[in-house]
């Protein structure tokens, strides 16, 4: 990516001295430190406190004493079938929200890229899901899924997809159409985010490298990968990441829509984690189960960006 | 030469024109488009790209329905009476509409007062964390360090946490810092929950910029402040736009937090106030939850429209190389 | 139990004794997080990741005491506007009559309830007052946050509320932990036009139908036209969101408990037990949904809400839903639906006339710096004509005597004389106090049930499930 070129000397190549000529060796500190502090206070300090709990025996209770229980916790939840067929749903539930989010994403983003007629309206409205409270969209959902009342159905059946002597589909309560119905629903609440995020990464495509690719005659598939994504990778690489944790630490929606019914299907860590400390008020298992998620996803994230950073650094 | 001339009328970097469907679907896998093999006639070139212009229209509608339909719906539930939301066959449009909803929740509820409230955690929220977001998120993206490293770990590991094993921790910090109950703490938290975010995409933004730019820039004399504000900062701006979205509505919406800090009947925000239309057992007191609502979402949606244009607008490309 | 007087400084005793001294407190001033580890090394390293935490927290001073007028907050979950406008007036009368004791009105959610009271007592900051129903105290009280009301409360308070409606708070060692001031049975809510031309015989609070009466009725108002298996009209419908609080709380009907209670010389040892008299009712539903076909199986995943469309819509001709539902009926149902109320069917064996419920509760947060009048607080609300306005806003039962004959309660209209007939078979659900319960519910019985109802899972191995897997969980409740 060579557009704007140097005109004059040619720029410093040396790490240093290119950090010399932005002058980043005085200012760095004074700039970052305003944003670490809050974090260091509000986030690292709870986050480390909640992982010290996890090597306890903490429970809910104001009389009630706690130890140190070593790794007595994460024994038991070796032990725990039940939060590991949770952790295997989140994976699946994670893992096909935010690759949808992505393919619908990027459509949407390269539509909205286009100078199409009431593009702004577009844009705006593309964002509803968004907009909306995460309470309110599972309200919202169950009302479109209900199985007497709900509009999906009544639609359906106008449409001719269900028979008149068809039953109408209870999508939120059917063992096995649950997770597929609650996907949906998370595609639809998570797509707007990844879609700004990549039409805003879109205005860094190199339109010149479009316009001769175009000339030269290349098809719409070669100048979207020999352009398009490579400019675009390293955005979509940082929401998708984003996107795969937040699907996995998911918890509100799924919660108004189902609780994590019927018979556990849409059980998602989260919401596991969420009744063990909340409800049973085990404080000390939840942390460890917190601790056990997060240290898998750390590690498959990490590979997984490891490899894909280096294939994108030159 | 400007961008918008720049590109080509008829296909972008690309046309997913193709299987943009309804979800469910496998959807439009972007850069698949019929427009088919290059270097035809002109004619048949044309016929493609109108074909293909047609093609995008249709697409971006499919995208609208699914995306726009609950909001539809919404605004339907919200002007129907009680005993039309207790039907058995729903209509999309209400027989008898009436506003009579509308009334009942205001009434209810103190919606202004929460609307204000929200308007006042979320606004303060967005501007700090964006203020200390961007400088960060320049060094981190430009000046490989150790400490760059280990923030951009910290904001993933931050992320990955189930947030229901911080709220007892942080509401006890909170407590100590005497911000149980007020709006400034609420904002302090919201600020905090979308550094990571702000951080971590501004960083992507940034290492999209060419180093050259500013290289250049530098190098023919201008200050750093200078380079900074008129060489980065332009091409910044739609992706500084998204984050500020991001951190926007995310703090409107956030319910968790609000709920656990927030004690005084004054100081609620929106997201809490919707919930007390739920009663037990899964009732809801439909109209007026579905008339808040929409109060409730109106403002992210003015907010969005407000700031979309910013999402694709390009400086001429001229100007960059300033 | 032995009181101490406010503040205290060393934690309570307990059913563990109380660590001995050692380790920094993190904040004195009003007692300190809670998750704060017993060992002084581990409190020692947590205490310094808590950065903040080491800035002192001088209990703040908000009360007002200054003047010597207190202020109470009260978390109420009144949820209908008429109720909540009942609430609202008491407390301004309250306020009006009390110089020195201020109450200040603090509206809950029933959808939030348990996760704001949970944070607020982990975190030190609990209302004084607070409204929340008995099954939600049990881990409360037995986690010590909730004040044994019993040196409190005025006699009249103790002796105008019914025996059985304070063994739903009373627990850990005969401790009470809330005033039971609302409740409400589970009836029947049936399209009265179908049901009368039907001709099944009209079931009367004195003359209830017994359970099989019920289920033949259900089939005289199944209709399938075209016999295809799929009726255009169920009898009944059986909203089974939640199955495990309704399967035990009917099970009381036929003589069964579901949870068992059995005194120990240290205490109460709780178990799951299901036997033939525990399962008649969870099989006669099963029954209904996969053999008679007049239970829809979509019941099953429905909320009490969710079968109304369906109800007013002449697809269920009954609803088995708890007696508040009756206000979403009147509000909802289209002009000209003609519905009536009635009572929940009987066991065939004497005593079958019984059903189990969960109190709405009042207690005080044992943190309050001001149980006396917090307690009177509670008294003044739950006085029989104070609960009588409060029933009657929110569509439930109160528990007084006295305010049961309350004539608005006993109206012929939308069914309440029903209603409050019924208040006298109403019983403490037998899930009350039994620690473990919730997890026992969410983890074992929710899913075993659904399968069960969906034909998915035999009554052994229903009952292998509830009883051995349960057993452990509760088990690990109580050592």
């Amino acid at each position: 990516m060579s557009d704007g070129g140097p005109r004059g000397t040619p720029p410093p190549r040396t790490p240093a001295a290119r950090r010399r000529a932005l002058g980043l060796d005085r200012g760095a500190w004074f700039l970052l430190v305003p944003a670490l502090l809050p974090i260091l206070v509000l986030s690292v300090g709870p986050l480390l406190y909640a992982v010290a709990l996890s090597f306890t025996d903490a429970r809910f209770g104001r009389t009630v004493e706690t130890d140190f229980t070593g790794a007595a916790n994460f024994a038991d939840l070796r032990l725990d079938p039940l939060f590991w067929e949770s952790f295997r749903l989140g994976l699946v539930w994670s893992l096909s929200v935010t690759a949808l989010q992505l393919l619908l994403g990027l459509g949407l983003a390269l539509l909205l890229d286009q100078n199409l007629r009431f593009g702004w309206l577009a844009r705006t409205l593309a964002l509803v899901p968004w907009a909306m409270p995460e309470v309110v969209v599972g309200l919202m959902w169950r009302l479109v899924y209900h199985q007497d009342a709900g509009i999906l159905n009544e639609t359906l059946r106008r449409l001719g997809v269900l028979g008149p002597d068809s039953g109408n589909i209870d999508w939120l309560t059917d063992l096995s159409l649950a997770l597929p119905a609650v996907v949906l629903v998370g595609v639809w609440a998570g797509m707007p985010l990844t879609t700004v995020v990549l039409l805003a990464g879109l205005q860094n495509v190199p339109r010149e490298l479009a316009e001769a690719a175009h000339l030269d005659g290349a098809g719409v598939w070669r100048r979207f990968a020999s352009v398009t994504w490579p400019a675009l990778r390293p955005v979509a690489l940082s929401i998708t990441a984003l996107n795969l944790i937040w699907n996995l630490n998911s918890f509100g929606l799924v919660y108004v829509l189902t609780q994590g019914g019927p018979g556990g299907k849409t059980r998602l860590p989260s919401l596991f984690v969420y009744e063990e400390a909340f409800t049973y008020g085990q404080f000390g298992y939840a942390a460890a189960m917190g601790v056990v998620l997060t240290a898998v996803v750390a590690v498959c994230l990490t590979v997984f960006l490891r490899k894909s950073l280096r294939e994108t650094a030159p | 030469m400007n961008e918008t001339s720049a590109m080509s009328p008829a296909t972008g970097p690309s046309g997913p024109s193709g299987p943009s469907g309804p979800p469910g679907r496998s959807g439009p896998t972007g850069p698949s488009g019929p427009t088919g093999p290059n270097g035809a006639a002109g004619t048949r070139a044309r016929g493609w790209r109108r074909a293909g212009r047609a093609g995008q229209y249709a697409g971006l509608l499919c995208y609208l329905v699914f995306l726009a339909f609950p909001l539809a719906w919404l605004v339907s539930t919200s002007l129907k009476s009680p005993q039309e939301l207790g039907e058995a066959a729903p209509a999309w449009l209400p027989r008898r509409p009436t506003l009579e909803n509308f009334r009942a929740a205001f009434e209810a509820q103190p919606l202004a007062r929460s609307a204000l409230n929200s308007l006042v955690v979320a606004g303060g929220a967005t501007l700090v964390s964006v203020a200390l977001a961007l400088p960060a998120a320049y060094v981190l993206a430009r000046h490989r360090s150790r400490i760059g490293r280990a923030a951009n770990a910290w904001v993933l590991v931050s992320q990955m946490f189930p947030f229901v094993l911080v709220i007892i921790p942080l509401f006890l910090v909170l407590k100590n810092l005497h911000l149980i109950d007020s709006l400034g703490g609420l904002a302090l938290v919201y600020v905090v929950w979308n550094l990571p975010f702000s951080l971590w995409m501004l960083q992507g933004y940034v290492k999209a910029v060419p180093v050259s730019l500013e290289e250049a820039a530098a190098v023919d004399g201008a200050g750093r402040v200078r380079v900074l504000r008129s060489v980065v900062l332009p091409l910044l701006a739609p992706g500084l736009v998204a984050t500020l979205m991001f951190s926007f509505v995310t703090a409107w919406n956030e319910f968790f937090f609000a709920l656990v800090l927030l004690k005084s009947p004054g100081n609620q925000t929106m997201s809490v106030i919707l919930t007390r239309f739920l009663g037990a057992e899964g009732v809801a007191d439909l109209g007026p939850l579905a008339a808040a609502s929409l109060l409730a979402t109106v403002p992210g949606l003015l907010f969005f429209t407000l700031l979309q244009r910013r999402l694709t607008t390009r400086l001429p490309a001229g100007a960059v190389k300033g | 139990m032995r009181r101490t007087p406010w503040p205290h400084g060393t934690v309570r005793g307990g059913p563990r004794p109380a660590p001995a001294g050692g380790g920094p407190r993190l904040s004195p001033g009003r007692g300190g997080p809670r998750l704060s580890p017993g060992r002084g090394a581990l409190r020692g390293v947590l205490a310094a990741l808590l950065v903040c935490a080491l800035l002192p927290s001088c209990g703040s001073g908000d009360d007002g005491d200054g003047d010597g007028t207190v202020t109470l907050d009260y978390y109420s979950l009144a949820w209908q506007k008429e109720s909540v406008a009942a609430n609202r007036k008491l407390v301004a009368r309250w306020n009006r009559t009390h110089s020195r004791v201020k109450v200040r009105y603090v509206q809950g959610s029933w959808d939030t309830v348990h996760d704001h009271l949970l944070t607020s007592f982990e975190g030190g900051e609990a209302p004084d007052v607070l409204h929340d129903d008995a099954g939600d105290l049990t881990d409360f009280a037995y986690g010590g946050y909730l004040a044994d009301l019993r040196p409190y409360l005025p006699r009249g308070t103790r002796t105008g509320i019914p025996r059985q409606s304070w063994d739903a708070v009373t627990m850990n060692g005969g401790r009470v932990y809330g005033v039971p001031f609302l409740q409400e049975p589970k009836v029947i809510l049936a399209d009265k036009r179908l049901l009368e031309r039907s001709g099944v015989r009209l079931p009367t609070p004195r003359a209830p139908w017994t359970w099989r009466e019920f289920e033949n009725a259900a089939r005289r108002l199944t209709l399938d036209g075209d016999r295809d298996g799929r009726p255009e009209r169920y009898g009944t419908v059986w909203p089974m969101k939640e199955p495990v609080d309704q399967s035990v709380n009917l099970a009381l009907s036929t003589g069964g408990r579901v949870l068992t209670t059995r005194r120990t010389g240290d205490g109460v040892e709780n178990a799951v037990r299901f036997a033939d008299r525990d399962a008649a009712v969870s099989a006669l539903i099963r029954r209904q949904i996969d053999e008679d076909r007049t239970a829809p199986r979509s019941g099953l995943g429905m909320a009490g809400s969710d079968t109304l469309p369906g109800f007013f819509a002449g697809r269920y001709a009954m609803v088995p839903l708890n007696f508040s539902f009756r206000q979403q009926v009147r509000q909802q149902a289209p002009d000209g639906f003609a519905w009536t109320v009635l009572p929940l069917p009987r066991g065939e064996r004497p005593g079958g006339h019984v059903q189990g419920v969960v109190p709405q509760t009042l207690s005080v947060a044992q943190e309050s710096r001001h149980k006396r009048a917090a307690a009177a607080f509670v008294a003044y609300l739950a006085s029989p004509a104070h609960q009588a306005a409060l029933a009657k806003g929110d569509w439930l039962l109160p528990t007084a005597t006295t305010a049961l004959r309350d004539p608005a309660l006993n109206r012929r209209a939308d069914g309440w004389r029903t209603g409050t007939a019924l208040a006298r078979t109403l019983r403490p659900s037998p899930a009350l106090g039994v620690r473990g319960y919730t997890e026992w519910s969410d983890k074992i019985a929710t899913p075993a049930f659904q399968r069960y109802y969906r034909a998915d899972l035999d009554l052994k191995g229903l009952q292998k499930t509830l009883v051995d897997d349960g057993n452990r969980v509760l088990n690990r409740y109580q050592r």
